[in-house]
């Protein structure tokens, strides 16, 4: 017993990554554990009811998850885990949701005592149509997502045998000229077909759209995208274009300013849940066709209104790209059970180390606020203290001098409050987008950026999400929405597409110490710190000595 | 036919040792006689002592003994059981509940009574209940069988004279006795018209049931016999087969190291807790439901758990109740001696102080019988029994080879001694614990466990007593716990993200370290903690910055990340940036004026300190600096927290009493008290001790050779009760003693009920009137005769 693997006794796997036998470890429990965090030295992985299930889903049996920790633990491993494992496993496919010829979608009893008490559940209360006989009870096509999500809160999670449709066919092919799917891709692209809906997880820049479009180009039928904003919309479009033998005209765009429907349509989250005197007159878009796949982008963001509207879309197949799976509302947990489970999901210093994602250096710069901003701040109402320390005048002195350092790249300075950033790009002589620019003049800077013809943008949150912009390679963040760890990630996304000379990215975070900056920018870091990104910290009057 | 005593005496002082080997409470004080061991081997006492060690097959075998038709043999035995009986007999033997003779196997006397009134579910025998009838209805039954009158009993309970009897019953006759067999014999009486009655009278009439009172029936002893096929139980006694499910070593010396070392870590924490802060007492003296909330709390454990840790800590003497006017529970210096110790000593410490407590952790929570809650810690609630039953349920663990559930052990303790068998739920307290203390693992018994019981109780004697452990076999079980524990581990892999991981066990000092400085996450095998701003300024007190971060260097394989270093040192930056201390009083004024004061040699004795420009303080009290300084000349004045002038006044010193409202007597309170200790005192006892004392006066008299001990009194009515032969009883009643000649039938309760031959009357005497009993065919003569012979 010698072996890489930890097992605590409240269901952390804690995995020593320098062990020789890491990697195989790793493999051995990747289809039941969940990946919680992954700094440089020890991962830990946890065992939740889900992941055994979803385990149990994809095929794995109890036998395979005790022998894995056992082989590959170095201690012995609590017993009552082990049984508590494969109690829990055997409680999966008690239940079967099949199609049934006659009575079409039906809920069927492996064990009938199970069956009686899951009729009995508050929970399952208005899903369940007529009983059909001892085994069987009818189920309302359209309920069959709730119903699934209500047995797993029963724990009782049902076997869904019931196949998706085909939708309407329609060819698409992946157009490998001068490019090929990555690895990771192509495992992602397979893990997802073949568990037939699910999460893909990846970090920012590695290529989740390929992921998409390798998923469209297996179901070969009319698709629906679903993403955050219509700069987006048309980064997916353009990908799409470029990538598939899609042309121009299958693609359709719904958003607010065009309602297109094509074989592949691509729609804003915003669009779908605009409501009009108490309606959402845009949801028949989900029926305006016989979709065979549903994209979600950023995932993450889906907001409760589509999390609802996708209950009813259990029938066709889903993907849910995501580089970020952390919620601050804490509903990870729905977007598995209505998405689907993770079907793939790597490390991001893993990307990293294969050279798909650019390196990257995460340094906080701590500055201390000069003995007047002090007492103004301690003496500030609770609410106004977060604003006051993240738009410390001295901050803007700090940005210069990182500007000045990375002269030469094309860099991002990224905030939350208009006024700071109006005065950082009027500093910087840098154009500036936030919320209130138009589409238009939005993408046409980002273009400019991206052809280089602009080096330094400053922006609002409106950047965080879906702008794909490859040659950016240093971003400095000067606020933020306070704590989101979610945010940071996405942040740091921005600069991590791989560069042609293979720079290293940069990622500053302004901070003012002993403030609720400090507070919340250590809660920021923590997803990235779980993922392997140690941050550096530097103090801003150190900043001249510190090599780059 | 012989007699027990004279059985006893046969055995030879061999055999008599024996029996006084297994059954001590015969030895203590040492019987006088052979006469005085028979009796008290009859009494109730002692035999319920003994039926409560022996199995469930020498029950059955005792019950057979009792109930069949004499004379009874081994092979009657065997077959009423369906299944050899002779060693069951061969122990029975042994412990003196079953002796023999030319007349075949006799149950001791006194059995009959402990076992009844219906020892294996039969009633009475077909001569007793027949006996009841008029001879006119007797001889129309036996002609109606074509059998003398007195050969009617024998008749009646052939098998096949019963199933002949019963092809002519009316319909529902077989029922009513089918129902009746299995026991217990007794039925209710169907009223006037019910559908049961003609069947039930036509039973009555022909002698296979008998009137028991008048509301119940009752089946004679043979006809259930018959019906049974003539054996008492439809299965022969068995010992439940206890299978244990194989499991792989490994696998339960990793559960035992780790239960075992997390025991030794919650008690640790308990002892630590406590000693920063004491729990209090309650007045009743256990610990308080709330206070034992919060230690689960602390430990993060559930309740039950915690009162397990709790009681072992104080069965330890790790913590204890400090007796102070205000009484708290707080560690004691055996706890610091047991924390230098390693970690294996440390359990075996816990663990043989958890087998010999007579505790009941289990039950803390319950209320007792008058709905109170039962607190941990209560020195009320000890029951010595407890150790006996640890004793059993991790003997059946140790004679079995793998894993038991609780319901097997229940089992075979429940054959072992069914009269004395735990609940199982009490059993299964008692696994749990175990289980949690690391004595078992995944369900079978460990090795230090087994290596701790080996030297426990003397597997020989009679009674396990529990004395504690050998020092010997303490030392086996804490090396064998050593071997099983994995080498602990002397590094920490700290992350950038502010977690630490330990790979293993950590070592004490690494594991002191942390505990200093981070907030634990997970722990089992390997250890997972978090350092927090929060965590490090505990440590701060005790060390510097720069002190943690080059303890955790020391420690940490890959370095110390910068986040972490930055973290160690911002806190250690902001620890201490606002100070306290105390002072007495302060003065303030211009800063010119204090500075020239601070120097002043009349001033020196006050040791005033320059806070701040301005502000100087000392620890004397304001009255005491005032003086001084008036006293050198400065006009100084008191001012209170607004800055207005607080005028002084002459000291006056008091002693501060409490008032207290005068004691006045209730004499309504009194007067009542009164009369009920007089009650008490006149009430119930006057008259009966007053005839007790004239009984004992005529005792004293001449009874000199009659039964002084009451027990051998006892013993002789047994005897007599066994053997269904006459006694001479003599008796005091309030007109003096009386002596008759009865047939005793029942000895219960410190009551006998007799048949007096010559009056024709049944009568019940309380055994405390018998001044005198003895044998017609006075035995004692022949005893005398006996001991001379000898």
């Amino acid at each position: 017993m010698d072996g890489p693997l930890i097992v605590q006794s409240d269901r952390t796997l804690l995995l020593e990554v320098d062990h020789p036998a890491a990697e195989e470890a790793r493999r051995a429990i990747a289809p039941f554990a969940e990946l919680e965090r992954a700094p440089e030295h020890v991962h830990t992985y946890r065992l939740t009811p889900l992941g055994l299930w979803n385990a149990s889903a994809a095929g794995h049996d109890a036998e395979q998850v005790v022998s894995a920790l056992l082989d590959h633990s170095r201690y012995p491993v609590p017993h009552a885990l082990l049984v508590d494992v494969a109690e829990t496993m055997s409680r999966y496919g008690r239940l079967q949701l099949v199609d049934h010829p006659v009575h079409g979608l039906v809920l069927h009893a492996v064990d009938r005592a199970v069956l009686e008490e899951v009729l009995r559940a508050k929970r399952t209360a208005g899903m369940l149509g007529t009983r059909l006989d001892a085994d069987d009870v009818a189920v309302h096509p359209s309920e069959r997502g709730r119903l699934k999500q209500a047995l797993v809160k029963l724990g009782w999670p049902a076997e869904d045998l019931a196949g998706y449709v085909d939708g309407e066919a329609h060819p698409i092919d992946l157009v490998t000229d001068g490019w090929a799917l990555r690895p990771y891709q192509q495992q992602a692209a397979d893990g997802f077909w073949h568990g037939g809906s699910g999460v893909v997880v990846l970090p920012c820049g590695a290529g989740k759209t390929i992921v998409g479009a390798a998923a469209m180009a297996r179901a070969g039928s009319t698709t629906l995208i679903l993403v955050t904003n219509t700069v987006a919309a048309r980064q997916w479009r353009d990908e799409l274009v470029k990538r598939t033998t899609l042309t121009p005209e299958e693609i359709g765009e719904y958003s607010g300013a065009r309602k297109e429907v094509r074989p592949v349509t691509i729609a804003t989250y915003q669009v779908l849940t605009t409501k009009r005197k108490g309606v959402y007159p845009h949801l028949e878009l989900l029926d305006a066709r016989d979709w065979g796949l549903i994209v979600y982008d950023e995932v993450h963001l889906l907001p409760a209104p589509i999390f609802r509207m996708t209950a009813d879309l259990q029938a066709r197949r889903r993907l849910g790209l995501t580089a970020t799976l952390v919620r601050e509302d804490g509903r990870e947990d729905e977007v598995f059970s209505l998405i689907g489970p993770k079907r793939y999901d790597a490390p991001w210093k893993d990307i990293e180390a294969q050279g798909y994602i650019a390196p990257a250096v995460c340094t906080e710069v701590r500055l201390t606020l000069p003995d007047g901003e002090r007492m103004t701040y301690a003496t500030a109402e609770a609410e106004d203290r977060y604003r006051l320390a993240a738009s410390a005048a001295g901050k803007n002195a700090v940005v210069e001098q990182l500007v000045a350092r990375h002269a030469d790249e094309q860099l991002l300075v990224i905030g939350q409050y208009l006024d700071q950033l109006e005065l950082l790009a009027d500093h910087l002589d840098a154009p500036l987008i936030t919320g209130q620019t138009t589409v238009r003049e939005r993408q046409r800077l980002f273009d400019a950026f991206r052809a280089g013809e602009v080096r330094r943008l400053v922006v609002s949150k409106v950047a965080n999400f879906s702008v794909d912009l490859p040659e950016a390679a240093v971003a400095i963040q000067v606020s933020g929405t306070f704590g989101s760890r979610q945010e940071e990630a996405q942040r740091l996304g921005r600069i991590m597409r791989p560069k042609a000379d293979g720079r290293t990215a940069h990622f500053y975070t302004v901070v003012s110490r002993d403030t609720v900056d400090q507070e919340f920018a250590a809660h920021r870091q923590r997803f990235l710190a779980e993922q392997g990104y140690a941050y550096r910290i530097v103090d801003a009057h150190d900043l001249d000595a510190e090599p780059l | 036919m012989a007699t027990f005593t004279e059985h006893l005496r046969a055995m030879g002082a061999e055999g008599v040792a024996e029996v006084l080997h297994r059954r001590r409470d015969l030895a203590a004080p040492p019987p006088a006689s052979a006469r005085a061991l028979a009796a008290r081997a009859s009494t109730r006492p002692s035999l319920d002592r003994a039926l409560a060690r022996v199995d469930a097959g020498v029950l059955a075998t005792i019950e057979a003994v009792l109930v069949l038709p004499g004379p009874v043999t081994g092979d009657a035995v065997s077959q009423a059981l369906g299944g050899r009986a002779d060693a069951w007999l061969d122990t029975a033997r042994d412990w003196a509940l079953v002796w023999d003779d030319e007349a075949g196997l006799h149950a001791a006397p006194g059995l009959a009574e402990l076992l009844g009134p219906h020892p294996a579910g039969l009633g009475p025998s077909l001569a007793e209940t027949l006996a009841r009838r008029s001879p006119e209805a007797l001889a129309e039954l036996a002609a109606e069988l074509g059998c003398a009158t007195d050969a009617l009993a024998a008749r009646l309970g052939e098998p096949e004279t019963v199933s002949g009897l019963l092809d002519r019953a009316p319909a529902g006759a077989r029922a009513v006795l089918e129902a009746l067999a299995p026991g217990p014999p007794v039925g209710r009486t169907p009223g006037p018209g019910s559908p049961g009655t003609g069947a039930v009278g036509w039973l009555l009439r022909h002698g296979l049931l008998a009137v028991g009172d008048p509301q119940h029936v009752v089946l004679p002893r043979e006809v259930a016999l018959a019906l049974r096929g003539g054996r008492l139980r439809p299965q022969p006694p068995e010992p439940p087969a206890a299978e244990a499910t194989p499991i792989d070593p490994r696998v339960v010396a990793g559960e035992v190291t780790g239960h075992a070392l997390e025991a030794v870590r919650l008690v640790g924490t308990l002892v630590e807790m406590w000693g920063a802060e004491p729990a209090p007492v309650l007045r009743s003296g256990g610990l308080g439901a709330r206070e034992l909330k919060r230690v689960a709390g602390a430990l993060e454990v559930t309740v039950a758990e915690a009162a397990v840790v709790v009681e072992v800590a104080g069965a330890a003497r790790l913590v204890t109740d400090d007796g102070e006017a205000t009484p708290s529970f707080c560690p004691t210096t055996i706890a610091d001696e047991w924390a230098q110790d390693d970690a294996a000593r440390r359990w075996v410490e816990l663990a043989r102080a958890w087998l010999t407590a007579e505790r009941a952790p289990w039950l803390v929570g319950t209320r007792d019988e008058a709905g109170a809650l039962r607190g941990a810690l209560d020195p009320a609630h000890r029951r010595p029994w407890v150790p006996r039953l640890r004793a059993a349920v991790l003997g059946v663990l140790a004679g079995a080879d793998g894993r038991v559930d609780a319901e097997q052990v229940h089992a075979v303790l429940q054959w072992r001694a069914p009269r004395s068998a735990p609940t199982e739920h009490a059993v299964r307290a008692v696994l749990a614990e175990a289980a949690l203390l690391g004595l078992t693992g995944a369900g079978a018994l460990g090795e230090p466990a087994r290596a701790l019981l080996a030297g426990w109780a003397d597997p020989d004697a009679a009674e396990p007593t529990p004395g504690g452990v050998t020092p010997e076999a303490a030392e086996r079980a804490a090396a064998a716990l050593d071997a099983a524990l994995p080498a602990p581990v002397d590094e920490v892999l700290l992350g950038g993200d502010l977690t630490g991981v330990v790979p293993g066990r950590p070592t004490e000092a690494l594991a002191a370290l942390l505990a200093d400085t981070a907030q634990v996450e997970s722990r089992g095998a390997g250890l997972t903690v978090r350092f927090t701003e929060a965590s490090v300024r505990t440590a701060l007190d005790t060390r510097s910055g720069e002190e943690i971060l080059a303890e955790l260097a020391a420690h940490a394989r890959s370095g110390v990340p910068q986040p972490l270093a930055y973290l160690v040192t911002d806190a250690a930056r902001r620890h201490g940036q606002v100070r306290v201390g105390a002072a007495g009083a302060y003065l303030r004024g211009e800063p010119a004026a204090l500075a020239a004061l601070a120097g002043e040699p009349a001033l020196r004795g006050l040791g005033l300190r320059t806070l701040a420009p301005g502000v100087l303080v000392t620890s004397a009290p304001p009255a005491a600096l005032v003086g001084a300084l008036r006293a050198a000349g400065l006009a100084a004045v008191i001012e209170d927290a607004d800055g207005t002038v607080v005028h002084t006044e002459r000291p006056r010193n008091r002693v501060r009493l409490r008032h207290r409202p005068p004691a006045a007597p209730d004499p309504e309170l009194t007067r009542r008290r009164l009369l009920r200790v007089a009650t008490d005192l006149l009430g119930v006892g006057t008259q009966a001790d007053a005839r007790d004392g004239a009984a004992d006066r005529e005792t004293d008299r001449d009874g000199t050779d009659g039964t002084p001990e009451p027990s051998e009194t006892l013993a002789v009515l047994r005897a007599a009760v066994a053997t269904g032969s006459e006694v001479w009883l003599e008796v005091a009643t309030p007109g003096g003693p009386s002596r008759r000649r009865v047939k005793p039938l029942r000895v219960d309760a410190g009551r006998v009920r007799v048949l007096d031959a010559e009056r024709a009357a049944e009568l019940t005497v309380a055994v405390h009137r018998i001044a005198d009993a003895r044998p017609v065919e006075a035995p004692a003569t022949t005893e005398r005769e006996a001991w001379t012979d000898h």
